[in-house]
């Protein structure tokens, strides 16, 4: 069966900076994929290709969602397809309150009565957003921003997930909830892919892994085996 | 803002009416008492005016200066199209109420008016911005666009004021006490509808809320399905509607001429930064602030000042409170 997610040679130039230099990886339905690497590697760019959120300009190369090539399209388009991203940074409108940046996150959806189910289900998931509804997106935590993030894009009910370092600024005992937020949300159907930093809880997380190095995958292989890479574990895992 | 705090403000202000209204007519000096209400009225038409810079300061972080000679075709297309429904559906005589065909031709104004500001930002604001040209270019291009509106206004209408006929067949009534002309209450009547109505499609619609979301981050935005580039031309659009509606109210108060927009446009920078710039409830406060300043400075100063007192107060909030009353962002991040 082809894969849900199919990258093939891409290249990402801003202007006449190189920074992605031909990319292949692919995601099967149901799988839980990690791309890790150092600052400035490459992978925002990849994941922000991949979602039609960079300038079609710089792209070159080939992304298939679904069997569909994807890489003309532009990102409001892409989530129309089912593929939605956590941005890096998290992306909360401040000015919204979580509630209605919740729903937001279901701009593309007609049916209201289970917007309002799903909208349930994501208060359900994360109880946080639910006690605080009526607040101001922007005055929200660090972690509950995150939470928000992901919220905004599990509403939409995407087949697909991206995020990127979700980790990012948490303090451990909030990354281990965003985490097991994370995996509930695979283990629930939607596909996953997601960028990390924080390499050690990216590879105990994912079954796959790659590797990307200055805008290429320099290693790709399971989680397992990534862990057990001597040259990973010096150079990301600090071990 | 909340719910809450919504109310708490909207009761605020209803109060502060009401002791306001009680004052003026138990009080007041019939003077106070006209320059309050023709203020309120021309305050209305800054409120508008300012609603407009606020929405497009919002979505594209640019200032346009095209919105004031928007409110001139506004005005002119409004007599135009007022001239045609009352030869087409009145007979013409002395003191015929003209109330309906005024309202569809505001319906009509405002509608034009939209998309010629879908039109501008698509047709050119986007172009330039995809050209990577930096905001102040943009800018500069709005000054050049508002100058070819002016002249091409005067090429096509002339340069003397236009008369427009009255609205209804009363000539004045009644407001505490003051005989003002019926077409400032309709003026002051469809501005707060406006501006209610956009109160409420901006906070408690989809479409309000994805245009707000577009505005203040667009990258979040587009990964949450909305049509980054649509929003912000809508919201143009909605600029251009709202200071076409404020063009064709002041027609039958002021007349038309090829400068009405471009005067009062300028002004209704003023306005924006008073309430704080790019604060939608900002934009009306500062709006109605400035129309009372300018008519008592008129009323009990002089009128040469009048003309200033906008800029002095621009001026002066920008030093002592350059957020204005709504505490909008206006320092930059150092
Ligand atoms: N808007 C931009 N214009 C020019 N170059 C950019 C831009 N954004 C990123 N780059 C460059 O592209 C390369 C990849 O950046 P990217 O943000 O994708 O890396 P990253 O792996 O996500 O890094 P980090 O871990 O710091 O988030 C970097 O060299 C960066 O300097
Ligand atoms: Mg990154």
């Amino acid at each position: 069966m082809a894969p849900l997610l199919e990258v093939k040679n891409l290249h990402y130039y801003y202007g006449n900076i190189h920074s992605v230099k031909g990319i292949d990886l692919y995601v099967d339905e149901g799988e839980i994929v990690t791309l890790i690497g150092a600052n400035g590697a490459g992978k925002t760019t990849t994941l922000q290709t991949i979602s039609g959120l960079t300038s079609p300009r710089g792209v070159r190369g080939e992304i298939l969602f679904k069997g569909k090539p994807i890489q003309r399209l532009r990102g409001n388009r892409v989530v129309g397809l089912g593929l939605m991203q956590v941005l890096e940074g998290r992306h909360i409108f401040a000015k919204l309150s979580v509630e209605e940046n919740l729903l937001t996150g279901a701009y593309l959806r007609k049916d209201a009565a289970g917007i309002r189910e799903d909208l349930g289900e994501v208060y359900a998931l994360f109880p946080r957003l639910l006690e605080r509804r009526a607040q101001l997106g922007g005055t929200l935590s660090g972690g509950e921003q995150q939470m928000l993030a992901i919220g905004r894009a599990l509403i939409n009910k995407p087949r697909m997930m991206l995020l990127d370092e979700p980790s990012l600024g948490l303090a451990p005992l909030i990354i281990k909830e965003i985490f097991i937020a994370i995996k509930k949300i695979n283990s629930e159907g939607t596909t996953v892919l997601f960028v990390e930093q924080n390499s050690k809880i990216a590879l105990a997380t994912a079954s796959r892994g790659y590797v990307l190095q200055t805008g290429e995958v320099v290693m790709h292989n399971t989680c397992e085996n990534l862990l057990n890479n001597e040259d990973v574990k010096k150079a990301y895992l600090g071990m | 803002m909340t719910r809450k705090k919504t109310l708490l403000m909207a009761a605020l202000a209803a109060a502060a009416l009401i002791v306001i209204y009680l004052f003026l007519v138990n009080h007041a000096p019939i003077k106070l008492r006209r320059l309050a209400l023709t203020g309120v009225m021309l305050g209305c038409i800054y409120g508008l005016i300012a609603l407009g810079y606020s929405l497009i300061y919002k979505a594209s972080g640019l200032m346009s200066f095209v919105q004031g000679d928007i409110m001139t075709i506004g005005a002119f297309l409004g007599l135009t199209f007022f001239t045609f429904f009352r030869g087409l559906f009145g007979t013409g005589e002395e003191g015929e109420s003209n109330v309906g065909t005024f309202i569809l031709s505001v319906l009509l104004t405002t509608a034009f008016a939209f998309l010629f500001g879908i039109l501008l930002e698509k047709g050119t604001i986007r172009k330039l911005l995809n050209k990577n040209v930096m905001a102040i270019y943009v800018v500069l291009a709005t000054i050049a666009i508002s100058y070819i509106i002016q002249n091409g206004a005067q090429i096509i209408w002339g340069g003397i004021p236009l008369p427009v006929p009255s609205v209804f067949t009363v000539l004045f009534v009644q407001v505490i006490g003051v005989r003002i002309q019926p077409e400032m209450v309709l003026c002051v009547i469809l501005s707060a509808g406006c501006m209610i109505m956009l109160h409420f499609f901006m906070t408690r619609t989809r479409m309000g809320t994805s245009l707000r979301a577009a505005a203040m981050d667009a990258k979040a935005a587009e990964a949450c399905g909305i049509d980054v580039s649509l929003s912000t031309g809508l919201t143009w659009g909605m600029a251009a509607g709202l200071a076409a509606i404020a063009g064709i109210l002041v027609g039958p108060i002021y007349g038309v001429y090829t400068m009405l927009g471009a005067n009062i446009g300028r002004k209704g920078f003023s306005a924006a930064v008073i309430g704080g710039y790019g604060n939608m409830y900002g934009a009306m406060l500062g709006g109605i602030i400035l129309g009372l300043a300018e008519t008592f400075v008129a009323g009990y100063a002089s009128s040469t000042l009048k003309n200033l007192i906008a800029y002095i107060l621009l001026i002066a909030f920008l030093f002592i409170k350059p957020t204005g009353i709504f505490n909008e962002r206006a320092i930059q991040d150092v």
